[in-house]
């Protein structure tokens, strides 16, 4: 081991010499193939450690503890008044929800959206939005608080955390001790497809990942989300490669070329309107989330079509991202009491109920709201219960896609990119 | 009778708006392409003082546009696509343009009122037409199968270039028939008549006398749909969706919008607006020659 | 008989057959889909591509829940359209006549780079002026961000060019001859400047607001990247992100209204432009309609 770490220290000064800096020497010994054979410390020198602002980098089997960022705000303080603004997605919260919360408190409420979370991070990095409580992901979290953009939260205003969240989300791997957040909704990935137009069994392939790229009948009917880690992330999980936070430009690369390979089989859409074009058959194969099968079978089926037609098939397990969004409040929040009280609101049994049936497809992790009920009710048609997601899905053993560094996010921009531009 | 500085005056407001909101941007643009990236958010920071541009990312950029590299296929093929854009709008917009300035009479307010008819309907609302003919179940392949030409005919919005072409060709052919028509309409009847009179037949009068003197017309009908076909990104996403047929303007707009490096987005607006500006100014020279042979 | 086939033909003094089937083969396939895509606005069923009946309200009002009137975000679109398009008619217009004036009349050391300057948001793709604002109002105009003002902003810079070009092809063909009738009367530059040039430009400046606000309610490109998200979101802009999933026949009633609403200001630029010249027509000073409608100088 020592003897590795000498050729190692006499590598990295040759390269310093020549006027690379430490940590780009580590990173071109790793590029080039050699640090591996030298010894696995490097890779985890060089890729595993930094995340941005030199926070760690949690993985569902690494949890992380954010650090505090100033103290939250005081137990006991009044609601303000005003306007109250969430900072969320399109389409992705009941306004009679929000709504009924401007009622309780007494405010105006309004949403101000961003189409993807670069955008919103960059939104609140620059200032540009003013906004009260923002949704988030986890894979940005860390990106967030090392950028003090939000602040610790004060759980004496939001009981329902532990009142009625699943236990495993009490305090997440990403943010031990839930200084930041509360969850809000849960999903996995997987595919989507139209039974009535597709005649694989696709649930029971021995690798039904492949199905895309047997799908040479299917031209101009397949999709693919449009989300960098989403789309690379399926060719990884079609070769088995679950690591799904790889920096590896070897696995990342392959996963393109396998992208690229698709292209030319069936010539796939890279959107994110799965959730309206298979209920309207426009698409019959798409990759999708498990809240898009929900919401298309509920509000997006033309009259004449069954709801039947809809299929949905996830991994077990360990096998396919899971996904939970949550809330944070912003530090320049300039109404924190509310945006906690919001934060509780949401947790409620009924408003998160109403939120997921009403509109959004997204379930939220919440214990009363068991979908085993749902579906004997019929709320849920019985064939989309695969996408259902259970307490167990998260934490250890699953896979999440999660922050990672700065280099390694563009290298899966990039090869997302390549991929987009048909190259 | 009027005080030399009344007109300046007047312009200065117009000046003085265009300069913030027309130069200075365009000035942010290259801050942006040469400037830095925050460690934490992968945002830009824009460098202003020339001295201190970071060209390293850039020329990164740039070097990626060479054949072999990962822009240079998404540039050529939007080349491609504009290349047969054009030469097809050239060969529809032509006889029309002929037809309508030289020919048509008592009709000519008319075409010329449903020429420019175009212009006023919104670009989108004029894709949106075709995406309802050309969808599966639409009256394109209706009459396609009712007729027996083809009775299994492709899905037309699947992802093809063909489609793509046609979509630009329908978006901007309005453009250019215009300066055609206005170049046309120029020329002297008398040098076609001097010329039938010399001896040459209609055909050949044609291509020996209008076609030359139209060439400025057709170069200037060309470069004004040209240039806007380069930053347009819009017409491939309505009417394919296909990392396929992505254009110059899908890279620029996912290099904003979609993930953490818009200094590369801002070098691929910067070397868009350059190889444009030469496209411009070739055309300008050309018309400055032009001008100068006439007098 | 080939001899006469040929002359019916290839008569240069005749109708050229040929070229008459192509221009209205051509101004047929360039406008029937736009007439396609309104009448479906009108469908009976959910399709934009299988037509299914006539209902002429469904989409604009008669649907509870999805048509144009009842639906709150193809409301709000419709809205932030005519919103942005009055802002930018109130704005474009002086600064863009104005500039008309100066550009016209300035004989001096910067008129020439004035007027190249005011050419450039012409020929420039939509596509690098849009991210050029977008960067700008990020890191240089920081307290305006993506917004109303800034979708204001960024369309009337390139509406000032539309009107310059109106005002100024209207300068152009009234000449000098009045003003200095005028100040041959004893009137002073301000004015000759009220009593005769402004009530002379009047049909162009009314012209040139109608095609603002036309070319304001069509407008995409600046709209969108300028956009703070749904609550921005003019009909272009709706019409775009449908037509990318599944689009229904009030996505149709919304594009056509934007269509209406531009033919209606159009046409009402032209009329109106001809009611107040028709003096100048029964004078028979026009050499040609087309000069007076605009100019583009490159000197």
């Amino acid at each position: 081991m020592s003897n590795d770490n000498e050729q190692l220290d006499q590598a990295i000064a040759r390269l310093v010499k020549h006027g690379m800096s430490r940590r780009g020497a580590l990173k071109a010994i790793v590029a080039s193939g050699m640090g591996a054979a030298v010894s696995p410390v490097v890779t985890q020198l060089a890729w595993g450690a930094e995340g941005p602002g030199g926070l760690p980098l949690a993985r569902p089997d690494q949890p992380a503890t954010l650090p505090m960022n100033g103290d939250p705000i005081a137990d006991g303080l009044e609601p303000e008044s005003g306007t109250f603004t969430v900072f969320n997605y399109e389409d992705y919260l009941y306004k009679a929800t929000l709504d009924k919360f401007g009622e309780k408190y007494g405010v105006d409420v309004q949403i101000t959206t961003f189409a993807n979370m670069d955008q919103c991070i960059t939104k609140l990095a620059n200032k540009s939005v003013d906004v009260d409580v923002t949704e988030i992901t986890p894979d940005r979290l860390t990106q967030a608080v090392a950028g003090k953009l939000l602040q610790p939260v004060n759980h004496s205003y939001i009981p329902n955390l532990q009142k009625n969240v699943w236990p495993t989300l009490h305090s997440p791997f990403y943010d031990q001790e839930s200084r930041y957040t509360v969850p809000y909704t849960a999903y996995t990935t997987g595919i989507g497809w139209r039974s009535d137009k597709v005649s694989e069994d696709i649930a029971g392939m021995d690798n039904p990942w492949s199905i895309f790229w047997n799908a040479q009948d299917y031209e101009g009917l397949t999709g693919i989300i449009n989300s960098p880690r989403e789309a690379i992330g399926l060719a990884m999980l079609y070769r088995g490669n679950t690591d799904l936070n790889t920096e590896d430009p070897e696995v990342i690369g392959q996963a393109l070329e396998d992208l690229q390979a698709l292209v030319d089989i069936c010539n796939p859409k890279v959107a994110n309107t799965q959730y309206q074009t298979l209920p309207q058959a426009s698409s019959w194969l798409h990759q999708a989330w498990s809240g898009d099968l929900l919401t298309g079978s509920m509000w997006y089926m033309p009259e004449g079509d069954s709801p039947d037609n809809l299929q949905y098939w996830t991994a077990p397990k360990g096998r396919t991202p899971v996904q939970n969004d949550c809330w944070a409040v912003p530090a320049a929040s300039g109404k924190p009491v509310l945006a906690h009280l919001w934060m509780n609101f949401i947790l409620e049994e009924e408003n998160a109920y109403s939120n997921f049936i009403n509109f959004t497809g997204y379930q939220p992790p919440i214990n009363a709201i068991n979908p085993k009920r749902l579906i004997d009710e019929g709320t849920i048609p019985k064939h989309l219960g695969t996408a259902v997601v259970e307490p167990d899905d998260l934490g250890a053993g699953s896979i999440q896609y999660m922050t990672l560094t700065a280099e390694g996010q563009r290298m899966w921009q990039d090869a997302y990119a390549r991929f987009i531009s048909g190259t | 009778m009027y005080p030399r500085w009344l007109w300046q005056l007047c312009a200065l407001p117009g000046v003085v708006w265009l300069l913030l909101l027309f130069v200075v941007p365009f000035y942010a643009v290259i801050g942006v392409a040469f400037g830095d990236l925050d460690p934490i958010f992968q945002n830009p920071i824009p460098i202003w003082n020339p001295l201190d541009w970071n060209f390293e990312n850039a020329f990164e950029t740039l070097s990626r546009f060479t054949p072999g590299q990962p822009y240079w296929s998404v540039f050529a093929r939007t080349t491609i696509y504009i290349v047969f854009a054009v030469g097809i709008s050239l060969l529809i917009a032509y006889p029309v343009a002929y037809y309508i300035s030289r020919h048509a009479r008592r009709t000519k307010t008319l075409l010329l009122v449903l020429l420019v008819l175009p212009f006023w309907i919104s670009y989108l609302m004029r894709m949106l037409a075709w995406v309802g003919l050309l969808a599966p179940d639409g009256f394109v392949n209706q009459f396609l199968i009712s007729t027996h030409i083809d009775t299994d005919p492709p899905n037309w919005l699947g992802g093809h270039a063909g489609t793509v072409v046609f979509a630009l060709v329908y978006g901007y052919i309005p453009y250019m028939i215009l300066p055609l028509v206005a170049a046309l309409d120029r020329i002297d009847q008398n040098l076609i008549e001097a010329a039938r009179d010399l001896g040459l037949n209609s055909y050949q009068a044609f291509f020996r006398v209008t076609f030359p003197l139209s060439r400025m017309g057709i170069l200037g009908g060309c470069v004004i749909i040209t240039l806007p076909m380069f930053g347009d990104y819009y017409t491939t996403q309505i009417v394919s969706g296909s990392p396929r047929t992505t254009m110059l303007g899908n890279q620029i707009y996912l290099y904003f919008h979609g993930g953490p490096q818009p200094d590369v987005g801002a070098m691929m607006t910067l070397v868009l607006s350059i190889f444009l500006g030469i496209l411009m100014a070739y055309y300008l020279y050309s018309v400055a020659r032009a001008q100068r042979a006439l007098q | 008989m080939l001899y006469k086939l040929r002359a019916l033909v290839a008569n240069p003094w005749g109708r050229p057959r040929a070229l008459v089937a192509v221009t209205w083969l051509y101004m047929f396939w360039s406008i029937v889909p736009v007439i396609i895509a309104i009448q479906f606005s009108f469908n009976d069923g959910r399709s934009i591509s299988v037509w299914q009946g006539f209902n002429p309200t469904r989409w604009y009002w008669g649907d509870p829940v999805h048509s144009v009137w009842h639906d709150p975000a193809l409301q709000s679109a419709l809205f932030q359209s005519l919103k942005l398009a009055a802002l930018d008619v109130l704005i474009a217009t002086p600064i863009g006549v104005l500039l008309a004036l100066g550009l016209a009349r300035w004989r001096g050391y910067g008129s020439r780079p004035a007027n190249f300057l005011m050419l450039f948001p012409l020929v420039t793709p939509e596509i690098v002026m849009g991210v050029s604002l977008y960067l700008v109002f990020q890191y240089v105009f920081v307290v305006i961000e993506p917004s109303t003002t800034a979708q204001v902003l960024g369309q009337v810079t390139f509406s000032i060019s539309y009107v310059v070009i109106v005002v100024r092809g209207r300068l152009l063909s009234i000449g000098r001859q009045y003003e200095e009738a005028a100040a041959d009367l004893g009137a002073s530059y301000l004015e000759s400047l009220r009593l005769v040039l402004f009530p002379l430009l009047l049909p162009a400046i009314l012209a040139s607001m109608m095609i603002v606000f036309a070319i304001s309610i069509d407008n995409f490109v600046i709209t969108q990247w300028l956009s703070c998200g749904a609550g921005c979101d003019t009909i272009p802009v709706k019409v775009y992100n449908a037509s990318r999933s599944a689009p229904l026949p009030s996505i149709n009633a919304l594009a056509a209204i934007m269509v209406y609403l531009t033919l209606v200001a159009v046409v009402g630029a032209y009329l109106l432009y001809r009611f107040l010249t028709r003096g100048e027509r029964a004078a028979g000073s026009g050499h040609g309609d087309t000069r007076s409608l605009g100019s583009i100088d490159f000197h």
